[in-house]
């Protein structure tokens, strides 16, 4: 169909429709149609838990599809959701009104007070710590009979009442589960294709470099968690008014794993997989009678086979049948400019680091003025890396100082500057082993290091590409990041650091791995830069390249400086030779 | 006295956890795959125990070679179905594809065998034995040599053979194994096999006197998970210490309150501790190599 109007048409200036999308709105047509004409009570109900499923996992796509962390506590925000309904609407005669916002916010609360803590750890870690809260939410349901019932759970639930209407079972409550699918769905949708959505993703692909570009990961990950808890929540709270009963089923494994297999089979991340998923899962059971004691079994292969074969889901599938058109490029915007520093911008003194027993930096001082290129060199091991680790924040030193234009950035837990802290005040690096996330383009890429600062998404790209062309670069732009050769992955991260427009640029080998025209190239880019203000440090290897390029050089060796001067006088420095052919040599 | 009978219990709770968690940490330091489903193995090996019992009318110590070999079979079943199709994509997907198979395994175990627990005959003959006036049961101290025998062969392998250099250059440093002509593929199918077979002899050992149902999975990765972490991410007798001091644990708050509550205080001690000390655990966050 979309190909058709594209072919017709093509000067019709369209939004543009993924054909995900596209499918989900024919299901759509295809489900009301369904629902209101054709089926039966017991065909509406199903629909209905397909529709409470498809919200539950809508949520679970923000925090485990675009934020990566798998969370297994999904089915626990679910049962936290249904009991409390249950509780307030059986015991306390609450209504809807009331017993919905409890049924978002009990859910919301435990995953900040749990999720602050766990964010932090390496995904398995998570993941095992969300199960170790679903297994004590479920424990404590089942041992309190005195307040959740017990083993049997609590009959009575009230049904939704909204606005004095007791919405009945069947066509009315299928349409009203249906109708937060679909408001959960649309916030969940804008949500993930805005800047918030992007940080996300890029927090999932590649969290050091998030951190250097700007972003707060923690910040960004215990938002996802919560925002999915209270998917969860509500979803917990409509499967209980379609039941009547809550019971500890709600907060079993099986929930959970309901959960997971849609997101995985429907496809991570998309809004459009949930329910596709949800849609096709929940009535499988139903379209095979022989499956009604198996399902699990069932769900347990499917999600097998989909992690193994198809990774990407049935919304992967359907974008590799119908490629979505490329989105046209935007027309590039020169970014503000920030005023342009004067004098010295970065100020090190004493500065020293060890890890375990060895001494990586060891009272290192230096002073970058604006407008300048320091070369910093020396063997390998010598220190230069954990430098610029220290000064982005990635490591914490032991001692000394870091002041950016007089202000200390130095980090440690107790002034809180963390690597997107540092990074927002004005520095950016690249890294030695070059980072960018496969799945995206060259310029999502670079417009990623904007997403901290930009209004949208089109302004960054907009910034973005005008980087790009600043670097001979805009042609790369549509290209997948996955495809480029390594030289060019260093010009995209070039490209990446320098739309953070940073008053002090660490680059770690910009140089390595390039040929001769690249690196003159590259030499020449770098001028352009350090001509605009901004401090360049650069730790390179290669000498050719770097004495021509730096106004002064240090060299480090065992985490102290043994060479400070212009870089004319490094070649013929005693203590530099020894460092680098051995102290026979000198 | 009956401190004493608690303490054996004990022991041999955690002899079995032990196996648990070795079979765990081994499979994570040669693939760096978390296993989420070494708990529903165990409980697979039980059942298996159970199935094969009514055919071979003998003491369990004679079920357990079989076991052994019939799970170290599903080790590899598993590396090949959920672990080396998914080895080079982000390590989630392997997170997934072992959640998958276990439930496949909690699920077909309940078609197969219905929800209620099943319990393995006894190693021996299920009697008391008395010792200098305690009595105390042939099954627990049976428990402690079987798991003391199998976690003495592992160490055994590990250090005195080729095969065990092998495996242990293979957690070590897979790329540098493989570019000294190691057989790394082969390696993991084995530490898979291996860590398979060890779920599945603890399975064999659970399943007399705590019974067995097809749900049981859940808790044992948990116990295993903690076990390892108390004992330090990734170290090999520091899981065999953690989980002696869980079953202790265990059995200790179970006797004086009840045994929800000292499951429940085992959870939030592991909540407790990943928030207070993630880093002094689990050791450095992985960094980019720069």
């Amino acid at each position: 169909m979309r190909e058709t109007v594209s072919k017709r048409a093509p000067t019709l200036n369209l939004p543009h429709i993924a054909a995900g999308e596209g499918i989900v709105a024919v299901v759509v047509v295809a489900l009301v149609a369904y629902a209101a004409l054709y089926a039966s009570p017991y065909g509406l109900r199903v629909l209905t838990v397909a529709g409470v499923y498809a919200l539950a996992t809508i949520g679970f796509q923000i925090v485990f599809g675009l934020g990566g962390a798998l969370s297994l506590a999904q089915g626990a925000f679910f049962g936290l959701g249904a009991y409390a309904t249950g509780i307030l609407g059986s015991q306390w005669g609450w209504t809807f009104a009331a017993t919905f916002p409890v049924s978002l916010l009990v859910p919301l609360a435990v995953a900040l007070l749990v999720g602050l803590p766990v964010l932090r750890l390496e995904s398995h870690y998570f993941a095992l710590a969300t199960l170790g809260i679903a297994q004590v939410v479920h424990l404590l349901a089942v041992n309190s009979p005195g307040l959740t019932g017990g083993a049997n759970g609590l009959p009575g639930v009230p049904g939704i009442v909204l606005f004095g209407w007791a919405v009945p079972r069947g066509l009315p409550l299928a349409a009203i589960v249906w109708s937060f699918v679909a408001i959960g769905g649309l916030i969940a949708w804008t949500l993930a294709r805005g800047r918030w959505g992007r940080a996300l993703t890029l927090v999932r692909d590649d969290p050091l470099a998030a951190g250097t570009l700007g972003l707060d990961v923690g910040r960004l990950r215990l938002t996802a968690f919560a925002l999915s808890a209270v998917y969860g929540g509500a979803a917990g709270a409509l499967a209980v008014h379609t039941q009547r009963v809550v019971s500890p089923e709600v907060l079993e494994f099986p929930v959970m794993v309901s959960i997971l297999t849609i997101a995985v089979v429907g496809g991570r991340g998309r809004v459009a997989g949930a329910i596709l998923g949800a849609v096709l899962l929940i009535h499988l059971p139903e379209w095979f009678r022989f499956l009604e004691r198996s399902y699990l079994l069932v769900y347990g292969v499917a999600l097998l086979a989909a992690i193994v074969l198809a990774p990407h889901g049935l919304t992967g599938l359907i974008d590799r049948l119908f490629p979505p058109r490329p989105k046209p490029l935007p027309i590039p915007v020169a970014p503000p400019v920030p005023q342009p520093a004067t004098g010295p911008v970065l100020q090190i003194a004493d500065l020293g680091k060890s890890f375990g027993g060895v001494r990586a930096v060891d009272g290192v001082s230096l002073v970058l003025d604006a407008g300048s290129i320091t070369g910093l060199i020396g063997p390998n091991g010598s220190g230069k890396t954990t430098v610029i680790n220290l000064v982005s924040g990635l490591e914490r030193p032991d001692q000394g100082r870091i002041l950016l234009s007089g202000q200390d950035i130095t980090g440690s837990d107790i002034s809180g500057w963390r690597p997107d802290r540092i990074a927002r005040a004005g520095i950016a690096r690249t890294f030695q082993a070059v980072s960018l996330p496969p799945g995206a383009t060259v310029l999502d890429a670079v417009a990623a290091a904007r997403l901290d600062r930009d209004r949208s998404i089109v302004e960054a790209e907009a910034h973005a590409l005008h980087i790009l062309g600043r670097l001979n670069a805009a042609d790369l732009a549509p290209r997948p990041c996955a495809d480029l050769p390594a030289a060019l992955r260093r010009r995209v991260e070039l490209a990446r650091a320098l739309a953070r427009q940073p008053s002090v640029l660490l680059l770690d080998e910009p140089a390595a791995g390039l040929t001769d025209a690249e690196k003159a190239d590259l030499a020449t880019h770098l001028r352009a830069i350090a001509a605009t203000g901004t401090a360049l440090l650069v730790v390179e290897h290669d000498m050719g390249f770097l004495l021509p390029l730096a106004g002064h050089v240090l060299c480090l060796d065992q985490g102290r400086i043994l060479y400070d001067g212009p870089p004319e006088g490094v070649r013929s420095d005693p203590t530099v030779v020894a460092a680098y052919l051995g102290e026979g040599a000198a | 006295m009956i401190t004493l009978q608690l303490l054996i219990n004990g022991v041999a709770l955690g002899a079995a956890y032990a196996l648990v968690a070795l079979g765990f940490v081994l499979v994570l330091n040669a693939t760096s795959a978390v296993n989420f489903a070494q708990g529903d193995l165990v409980m697979a090996g039980g059942l298996l125990a159970v199935a094969l019992a009514p055919h071979i009318p003998l003491p369990g110590i004679a079920l357990l070679p079989l076991t052994i070999l019939l799970m170290a079979a599903l080790g590899l079943i598993l590396a090949l179905a959920a672990y080396l199709p998914l080895r080079n994509r982000p390590p989630v997907g392997v997170f997934i594809s072992t959640i998958a198979t276990g439930i496949i395994l909690q699920n077909g175990a309940t078609i197969l065998f219905g929800p209620e627990p099943r319990a393995a005959p006894p190693l021996f003959s299920g009697g008391t034995v008395s010792v200098g006036g305690l009595t105390v049961a042939e099954q627990s101290l049976a428990i402690i040599a079987v798991a003391a025998i199998l976690i003495a062969a592992q160490q055994w392998v590990f250090a005195r053979t080729q095969l065990g250099r092998r495996l242990r250059a293979t957690a070590q440093d897979p790329e540098m194994a493989r570019a000294c002509g190691v057989p790394v593929t082969a390696m993991i199918l084995v530490t898979f096999a291996l860590g398979t077979a060890y779920a599945g002899a603890a399975g064999l050992l659970l399943a007399n006197r705590y019974f067995v149902t097809p749900t049981a999975g859940g808790d044992l990765i948990l116990k295993a998970y903690i076990a390892v972490t108390i004992g330090g991410w990734g170290s090999v007798p520091g899981a065999v210490v953690g989980a002696l001091l869980i079953a202790l644990f265990e059995v200790g708050v179970s006797s004086v309150l009840s045994y929800p509550v000292a499951l429940g205080a085992l959870y939030a001690t592991l909540l407790v501790i990943l928030v207070a000390r993630p880093q002094g655990l689990f050791g450095e966050a992985a960094r980019r190599r720069a």
